[in-house]
């Protein structure tokens, strides 16, 4: 059974880029990527060694031929601890695919944020 | 059986003087070996087999040598030369002497070995300080079938992934051929010295380190700067650098490449699996394991063996592998890839096989 749950309020969220509260014995957060005001909800816990994901960057993924950087176009949330890439929408490790962490979706409206978990 | 790396020694200096543009040849012949750089660090008795040395001469100085002392007892099929203390060509001060010295040995080793035995074909010696005459020397010489791939030592300026680099492996690749980087020459010359904590003291650091460190050195270097993206047709033989460590360095690789691709973004998958794809390595010296082989047999298997393990002697040397002695040591299932079917597969109709 899902429900939305209250996890702060939205100016808290805005200022810091993240919110983390713990639901139901799990340690969540809701991300926010400062580009575009979208708000995106994942476990804070790094499958890859348990680290705080919610306190790392949300960033644009570098892409390229060799010699030459360009943006991909995609945001990734990047692990704060070792700096492995996380798929926003699927939780999914982009370099290590058997890793993946919880996402949920997660919606700003009367100032609160809130999460379906 | 298909032997790798068999080195071919200047029995005659005169002989190959004769290859050398006539006017450069005074300036080679007045030179302390050719003007080669020399190593500081000297194996403390024979660089050689000593059972091989003969009072006037060094082994392995004529093809009739390789013959009677490598081919005829071991039965081997295909003996690719890559030369010997030549390989240091690219270390000297000077390009253009490289590329003339680098040249001449190229057309004495078609006239002096190939043409002398049908079992022996050639690695092509380009001087690597230039690049551009390197690429040039690669498309004249592949002409030639019987040379199989193009060697590069193991000693250089900076890695060979360098983007300064690229003309050389763009020609390799466009010549069909794969290039093969052997050890040797670290610390000489206009290289960077051995291990990477400044020069060391003997030749038994230099051997531990400096061949595998350089080895280690190209191999990061040319997955990280996306060399088989860019031609991905290109394959590359590492030889004579060891290959215990080959799993550590890959599993430290693809650790590194998962937090810090930002750096390299171009590799959109494990570097390994690049190198597992397009990297083959020499066997010999296999490391002795304090009879520990099953352990280094299961560990090469993680990194991709024994498709990527190609047998090397390096014949006449005195760390050389005796073919028999790898024969009886290889694990049944890994004998014939080893000792040559991964080889064939790796250089292709080049080697002349097929054509019999």
């Amino acid at each position: 059974m899902t429900d939305w749950v209250d996890v702060g309020p939205a100016a808290e969220l805005e200022e810091a880029g993240r919110i983390v509260a713990r639901v139901g014995g799990r340690e969540v957060g809701v991300v926010r990527d400062p580009a575009d005001g979208s708000v995106w909800g994942i476990r804070n816990r790094c499958p890859h060694h348990g680290g705080p994901l919610c306190l790392g960057r949300v960033r644009e993924r570098e892409a390229g031929v060799p010699g030459r950087y360009e943006l991909s176009g995609r945001r990734i949330l990047r692990c704060p601890w070792h700096g492995w890439e996380f798929d926003l929408e699927t939780g999914r490790c982009l370099d290590e695919p058997s890793l993946r962490a919880a996402v949920y979706p997660a919606r700003v409206a009367d100032g609160r944020v809130t999460l379906l978990v | 059986m298909i032997d790798c790396d068999v080195h071919p020694q200047i029995g005659d200096a005169d002989e190959l003087l004769a290859y050398i543009e006539p006017a450069q040849r005074e300036w080679f012949a007045s030179q302390v070996f050719f003007g080669l750089p020399g190593y500081p660090w000297a194996h403390p008795s024979s660089w050689y087999r000593q059972d091989l040395e003969t009072r006037n001469g060094i082994p392995g100085g004529d093809a009739a040598s390789v013959a009677r002392e490598l081919l005829d007892p071991s039965g081997t099929e295909i003996g690719v030369l890559n030369a010997d203390d030549a390989i240091t060509v690219s270390l000297m001060p000077s390009p253009y002497r490289a590329a003339a010295f680098a040249r001449a040995h190229n057309d004495w080793i078609r006239e002096r070995w190939l043409d002398a035995d049908p079992r022996l074909r050639g690695g092509i010696l380009v001087p690597a300080q230039d690049p551009s005459a390197a690429a040039a020397e690669i498309r004249r010489v592949a002409e030639d079938e019987r040379f199989v791939h193009v060697v590069l030592v193991g000693g250089s300026e900076r890695p060979y992934g360098e983007p300064r680099y690229l003309p050389i492996f763009e020609a390799a690749a466009e010549c069909g051929l794969p290039v093969a980087i052997h050890s040797g020459g670290e610390g000489l010359g206009i290289s960077a010295p051995p291990g990477g904590a400044g020069p060391v003291t003997f030749y038994i650091e230099w051997h531990t380190l400096g061949s595998a460190c350089s080895i280690m050195a190209h191999l990061v270097s040319l997955l990280v700067h996306g060399t088989f993206e860019r031609l991905p047709t290109l394959r590359v033989l590492l030889m004579e650098g060891g290959i215990a460590w080959l799993p550590g360095i890959l599993w430290r690789l693809d650790t590194n490449w998962r937090g810090l691709r930002s750096e390299v973004p171009w590799l959109d998958r494990k570097p390994s699996e690049a190198a597992r794809e397009h990297v083959r390595f020499s066997t010999q010296p296999l490391e002795h394991t304090d009879g520990e082989d099953a352990l280094l047999f299961e560990m090469l298997e993680a990194a991709g063996a024994p498709q990527i393990l190609c047998f090397a002697s390096d014949y006449p040397h005195w760390d050389f592998d005796d073919p028999a002695f790898m024969l009886r040591r290889l694990p049944e299932a890994w004998r014939e890839p080893v000792l040559h079917g991964n080889a064939e597969a790796f250089y292709g109709a080049r080697l002349g096989l097929t054509r019999a």
